[in-house]
């Protein structure tokens, strides 16, 4: 398996077990709306994101280790092709839901559903650039 | 038109001492997986790529690389 699947291997993986979890609670209405800043969710936010920060640290320094000398080889020219394509279909996740977040849910809703809101575009968009990587370095494309 | 791009390269790596995809690889700047997705016509090289393949097994570009045409479908 080519280095660079690995690596979106672990960063859908670290997506997954991080912002998975946060993102049901969310769905499951978990936290209590309470004025901002809400401390509360601003701490579950915090501890996802240092999660997923210390899975990918960690997941990155093993397949560097066990993987030196692919780590060490630049893009050749399919990596920076597969790289234009994901890069390329996670901006349509992105920008439509940045217009949902940005245009639309400011009439509805406030607060932490519209950061929610924004974060969960951003982590779908990420989940789609890492899937076309995988999915591209699987069918050899 | 409708056509495909085929290639030699498991050939010529057979009939340079049985080369293999990975010093193809380094030899031309790209990794092993790619050198097999070339092979396998799963992904057409750059041109640069292609002339750096041909160049490896001293050979022209047209010994390397065919484009073969798809008959009409009806």
């Amino acid at each position: 398996m080519p280095y660079r699947e690995k690596t979106a291997w672990l960063s859908l993986f670290a997506m997954l077990v991080t912002f998975g979890p946060y993102f049901t609670l969310v769905a499951t209405r978990y936290f209590p709306s309470a004025p901002l800043p809400n401390l509360r969710q601003l701490a579950w936010y915090a501890v996802t994101a240092l999660a997923q920060l210390l899975i990918l640290g960690v997941g990155h320094l093993y397949l560097r280790r066990a993987s030196a000398q692919d780590a060490r080889m630049p893009l050749d020219e399919r990596d920076q092709a597969i790289q234009r394509r994901s890069v390329s279909c996670a901006y349509y996740v992105l920008i439509a839901g940045m217009i949902l977040v940005g245009c639309v849910m400011p009439f509805n809703s406030s607060g932490w559903s519209i950061v929610n809101a924004a974060l969960f575009m951003i982590i779908a968009a990420e989940v789609v650039h890492y899937g076309v990587v995988v999915f591209s370095y699987r069918r050899q494309a | 038109m409708q056509g495909s791009i085929s290639n030699r390269i498991r050939i010529l790596r057979f009939h340079n001492g049985e080369m293999s995809q990975a010093e193809l690889g380094q030899r031309i700047g790209v990794t092993r997986q790619t050198i097999a997705a070339i092979e396998a016509g799963k992904y057409s090289p750059s041109l640069e790529a292609a002339f750096r393949i041909a160049q490896v097994f001293n050979v022209p570009l047209h010994e390397v690389f065919q484009w073969e045409l798809n008959p009409p479908s009806k």
